[in-house]
């Protein structure tokens, strides 16, 4: 992957470089989940082919982008969204909001009740990636910290949080 | 009490409210400088004569452009099109909007496109597309309980394309809210409770819901009080002037405070229920109030306690032992769907099941229930509630509303 992080040099590096992670490794980890996890899998369904969504931080990124392809597989497409179409664009506005998401001072509906996040494109498809995030974060993440960022922790069996986290880390780290 | 780390606030529409204030509006417009008002209503409203009162009440002060009654049941972009265009060809400089929700959200729609100056008004869906401030806009509720003149929001239906459009800025709400007794004193018994009850639901969903904050939850809770010291008897003597007035306050304050803390599960289900089967919004939102209550206790046992005082008044909240307040407010809140039910000659719907449409047939078959359920997945007042959702969670809500028996409380899952 000739691809590096490019980070934006002048206004906090070290900040903008751990959102920049954060969304990189979630981009790969919803597209492990997708092939890993049924509900995860479930909610992609919902979505039209070739539906594509970036997540990222206004107004110089850093940016994740995720998208179906024809045959149905989600795909993480990287990290520039200059170069695609992009069905539904969520931007949060500025990198302090983006770090209180990523470091789990607020929940994604707490950083969405407070108009931390700008949506461009349909309501049901934005409900149904928010979902599927929440349930990836519930792979990613101990339970102390997942619990700071969805509404309920769900209850699941033992296959499939700790085998299922396994093999996402796997896919997530390897790629596929 | 805990204040939020963050919150925003916004309420800019200046109020009038009385018994005859609707003669207050020339004085009105003069000191924003207009002259000529488009007034948009729909035939419900001409057809009992409320407009000859506003036309009397505006006496020869002021010279109406025009006067526009076919505002459909919802709004429609080809309305809102053809009316802007109208508005253009007579002159007019500003926008009386009498009725409710739709021809309001019908105002709006007119408004952006004449103020922008554009023809397409889809341009401006979205949130915060509207960048600057609009025609003047008069707003007369004649129901009390969509609080739509205090709200930042128009939503205009495409019926062709079937598509529902969301339009968010804090310049289209309207100018001034004229809250006149009059408007709704001849409004039947059995939409006063649905649309009261829609307010209700506006306040106790702002006060428990994930937006809330000192402000919304202030307005919340006098809307409360409000309604439960005047719904009953204005059912029982629709002719009380003064019960008619607090109701109107009792909506507009509710929409102030749910325009700033959005509202959860029982929106909705309300709005899917709303667009799979037609049932009226206030209707639904009186259905599935306790439910909503019920669903989010575990996480809101203290918010909803607190409910107590508004809904039961002074005596009931402190009889009632802490513990027990939050079950008590549940309990009132289907006490009082179960009075309106006992006051309206049974026309009030309980649950969903008892929903009837004109023909006596009923409007909610139970086999829609999981087509309900799957279009509330896709409503963003999800986002709001307190308590996560799935498909299974909606559906246990739905079906016990439309069977009308308390949800099941070793049913939800509470992570
Ligand atoms: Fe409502």
């Amino acid at each position: 992957m000739g691809d590096y992080r490019e980070v934006q040099a002048g206004s906090k590096p070290f900040k903008r470089a751990y959102i920049a992670v954060m969304l990189w490794f979630v981009g790969r980890a919803i597209q492990a989940a997708a092939r890993v996890d049924k509900a995860v899998r479930e909610e992609f369904e919902k979505l039209p082919e070739g539906f594509t969504f970036s997540l990222g931080v206004q107004p110089h990124g850093p940016y994740m982008i995720v998208g179906k392809n024809q045959k149905g597989r989600v795909k993480y497409l990287g990290w520039k969204p200059e170069s695609k179409v992009v069905d539904l664009r969520m931007a949060i506005k500025n990198i302090e909001a983006a770090l209180l998401l990523f470091t789990f001072q607020e929940s994604t509906a707490i950083s969405i009740c407070r108009d931390r996040i700008d949506f461009d494109g349909d309501l049901p498809p934005a409900l149904t990636v928010i979902r599927a995030i929440g349930i990836v974060e519930v792979y990613l993440l101990p339970k102390l910290i997942s619990k700071l960022a969805i509404k309920r922790y769900p209850v699941w069996s033992f296959g499939r949080k700790y085998l299922g986290r396994i093999r996402i880390y796997f896919h997530s780290i390897l790629g596929y | 009490m805990r204040i939020q780390d963050y919150y925003e606030f916004i309420a800019r529409v200046r109020i009038v409210s009385g018994h005859d204030v609707l003669e207050k509006i020339p004085d009105e417009l003069k000191k924003i400088g207009a002259t000529k008002p488009l007034i948009v209503t729909d035939k419900g409203v001409s057809g009992v004569g409320l407009v000859d009162v506003l036309k009397n009440a505006l006496g020869e002060k002021i010279t109406i452009a025009k006067i526009v009654d076919d505002v459909p049941q919802d709004s429609d972009i080809r309305i809102v099109q053809r009316l802007a265009k109208e508005y253009r060809e007579v002159g007019c400089d500003c926008l009386i909007a009498l009725g409710g929700g739709s021809v309001l959200d019908t105002a709006k729609g007119i408004n952006i496109m004449v103020s922008e100056g554009v023809n397409d008004l889809m341009k401006f869906t979205g949130k915060g597309v509207v960048k600057k401030a609009l025609k003047p806009l008069i707003a007369i509720p004649t129901t009390a309980g969509t609080g739509s003149e205090m709200t930042q929001a128009a939503v205009i239906e495409d019926h062709e394309k079937k598509l529902k459009k969301l339009f968010v800025s804090p310049f289209i709400s309207p100018d001034i809210a004229v809250l006149d007794s009059r408007m709704t004193l001849t409004l039947p018994t059995a939409i006063t409770a649905a649309t009261a009850m829609d307010a209700m639901a506006h306040a106790v969903e702002a006060y428990t819901c994930l937006g809330k904050n000192p402000m919304s939850d202030t307005c919340a809770l006098t809307a409360i009080k409000l309604i439960r010291e005047n719904l009953l008897t204005v059912m029982k003597s629709p002719d009380d002037k003064n019960g008619r007035l607090a109701l109107a306050n009792a909506a507009t304050l509710a929409g102030m405070a749910f325009s700033n803390s959005l509202p959860g599960v029982v929106h909705s289900l309300g709005h899917s229920v709303g667009s799979v089967c037609g049932v009226p919004h206030g209707v639904c939102m009186a259905i599935l109030l306790p439910y909503g209550l019920e669903y989010n206790l575990h996480k809101n046992e203290q918010l909803t306690a607190e409910l107590l005082l508004p809904l039961g008044g002074e005596e009931e909240f402190v009889k009632t032992p802490k513990h027990l307040r939050a079950e008590r407010t549940i309990y009132f809140i289907r006490k009082l769907n179960q009075d309106l039910h006992d006051v309206s000659d049974h026309r009030h719907a309980r649950f969903f099941k008892e929903v009837l449409d004109r023909e006596g047939k009923r409007m909610v078959p139970r086999e829609r229930l999981p087509e309900i359920a799957q279009a509330a997945l896709g409503d963003g007042t999800v986002i709001y509630n307190p308590e996560d959702l799935d498909l299974d969670d909606f559906l246990m809500i739905i079906e016990a509303s439309w069977e009308g028996v308390p949800l099941d409380r070793s049913r939800i899952k509470k992570g």
